[in-house]
């Protein structure tokens, strides 16, 4: 256990909630237990049952929320503007290979009266205010004079000491507080931001447009680039083939929001109006992470349920489990005005900062540890 | 057929285009989409390397290899000849076969040979390796500047060209990453 990682998420749970609350939005702390829970195709909520004492035979089916969206949308829908979520998440069937956990810290955030370039803009400023205030852990014992810096691109690992030759006692002027330094590789800014359609031209040479909505022109794609097609692969599954292997590798090269996704891949974002075979949507790469995806919200109610229909569809043919739309979500949507919000991975986060590539070295009890 | 979740380093997949060695892989859930094995794979018979992406519920053929312990013995007309260390058989490569990795080759060197059905397929060298430095221009003509570093170019054993930080001199030992042909560090004395 290295409890200089596992301080380190601490301190950015602490400074994301800073910056928040600094910012006038309001932390809900939405149910974590509910009766219907995300449907997205490719996410697997864990399941469970939940009754009242006195109730006769009366057992409700439960689930932990993959993401608090339903909650959050339905809070905005009831009058909140501006409102965050941090807790944890809880993910079932995905891999344990350092950068997913089954339970890990989300964080959700949405505001009113904002779009895509204004959520990315919020993202930023959060990421860049964390950034700039997180103290990375040096071994007890050593001083740094405030006039050294260590450059903010370069991580130090905490088990190699700084030089002792540039200690200067705890009392001598310009002493920093024993033990820290900030040496967090703030990411250098403004933020790159790509669209989808521009990410693969520019790493595969690939002309997205003419692509869009074709299966046998994508599967022809895939064929010239060395990707196999399979009967059964949608479009979305051709694409992501190309986009995995000769994209998304270098997205995260300089911080970048690729935005602006294929139609097909909304979920629960708006159509661009300018250009409705995309969506806006976004999601934020930083070295080899994905931290968020956003949205600018969608709130037709008539459109969220075909795609729902879409989603259970899709569940279905994947022999997946299928539950029904909560209708109490669909209620709230038309009420929930113009919002953009966005699902944010807080232990990607400290991830980034600490320079560990294992979330599990983060826990203070890792998934390794658990079952 | 063999499942994805086979796919590992050093297994060789057959597909319509040859075989393939995998050299890296990943496996990727985007949560928004189906989960993916990514690969890089590189072609045994070209020695290009790529970048080929599966969905976890494909199948792919794998075809047996073996990967055999041998000495480099030498290089001639023929191509390169490598001696296994328990059975003693000899196999040649052809130049095209080995490839730029050839270069590295020096005589009585131990390296791993992947065969299938008994033919050489690729040779797997020490990933890190020791070259003396036998020719460093100490003037700045041809330095430049990667990564934000000051580099110049050196030759080392066996002719190999490197670039290397300034304050590597002629006559030093310095260790290079085979797999790029970077300098890594210098070499310590004993």
């Amino acid at each position: 256990m290295n409890s200089d990682f596992i301080r380190a998420r601490s301190q950015v749970v602490k400074l994301v909630r800073r910056y928040f609350d600094e910012q006038g939005f309001l932390e809900l702390h939405t149910p974590r237990l509910v009766g219907l829970p995300g449907q997205e195709p490719y996410l697997e909520p864990l399941w469970t049952s939940v009754s009242e004492q006195r109730a006769e035979n009366k057992e409700h089916r439960a689930a932990l929320i993959t993401s608090p969206e339903y909650a959050m949308k339905r809070m905005l829908g009831a009058g909140f503007d501006k409102i965050y979520d941090l807790g944890p998440c809880f993910r079932n069937g995905e891999p344990w290979d350092g950068t997913h956990d089954p339970e890990f810290l989300m964080l959700e955030w949405y505001e009113k009266n904002i779009g895509l370039p204004e959520l990315m803009d919020r993202t930023e400023a959060m990421v860049e205010f964390v950034g700039a205030r997180f103290i990375a852990p040096v071994p007890a014992g050593v001083f740094v004079p405030s006039d050294i810096s260590v450059p903010s691109d370069i991580f130090v690992p905490s088990d190699i000491s700084v030089p002792s030759d540039v200690s200067v006692p705890a009392d001598a002027p310009g002493a920093r507080e024993q033990g820290v330094i900030n040496h967090a590789p703030t990411p250098s800014k403004p933020f790159r931001r790509l669209t989808v359609r521009d990410a693969m031209k520019q790493y595969a040479d690939v002309d997205l447009d003419l692509l869009l909505g074709d299966r046998e022109a994508m599967a022809d794609a895939c064929r010239a680039h060395h990707q196999t097609v399979g009967e059964n692969d949608t479009w979305d599954d051709l694409f992501f083939k190309i986009f995995l292997s000769e994209v998304e590798p270098h997205l995260g090269e300089v911080p970048t929001f690729l935005y602006n996704y294929p139609a097909s891949m909304a979920a629960l974002a708006r159509k661009d109006p300018t250009d409705p075979r995309y969506a806006l949507r976004t999601e934020l790469y930083i070295g080899a992470l994905e931290l968020a995806n956003g949205f600018a919200e969608l709130s037709d109610a008539v459109e969220q349920r075909a795609r729902f229909e879409e989603e259970q569809a899709l569940r279905k043919t994947l022999g997946k489990e299928v539950w029904p739309i909560d209708e109490r979500f669909m209620a709230a949507l038309p009420s929930m005005g113009n919002a953009a919000g966005i699902a944010f991975g807080v232990d990607r986060l400290a991830m980034l900062l600490t320079g560990t590539d294992s979330i599990s070295a983060l826990m203070p009890i890792p998934v390794g540890e658990r079952f | 057929m063999a499942s994805t979740s086979e796919i590992k380093k050093g297994v060789v997949i057959k597909d319509s285009a040859g075989l393939w060695l995998v050299v890296e892989f990943q496996h990727i859930n985007p949560g928004k989409g189906a989960a993916f094995v990514r690969t890089r794979i590189k072609n045994l018979q070209t020695g290009k390397t790529l970048e080929t992406t599966y969905k976890t519920s494909e199948t792919i053929e794998l075809v047996e290899v073996e990967h055999r312990h041998m000495q480099y013995l030498y290089h001639d007309p023929s191509g390169y000849t490598f001696m296994d260390q328990v059975s003693f058989d000899q196999v040649t490569m052809q130049d095209d076969e080995v490839g730029d990795q050839g270069k590295y080759l020096r005589d009585g060197m131990e390296v791993n040979v992947t065969t299938h059905e008994g033919r050489p397929l690729s040779v797997e060298l020490p990933r890190k390796m020791v070259f003396k430095v036998t020719e460093s221009m100490d003037a700045t003509g041809g330095n430049t500047v990667s990564g934000g570093n000051m580099t110049k170019e050196v030759t080392v054993t066996g002719g190999i060209k490197v670039h290397v930080p300034l304050f590597i001199k002629q006559g030093e030992d310095i260790i290079v990453n085979t797999e790029n042909g970077e300098y890594v560090e210098r070499a310590k004395k004993d």
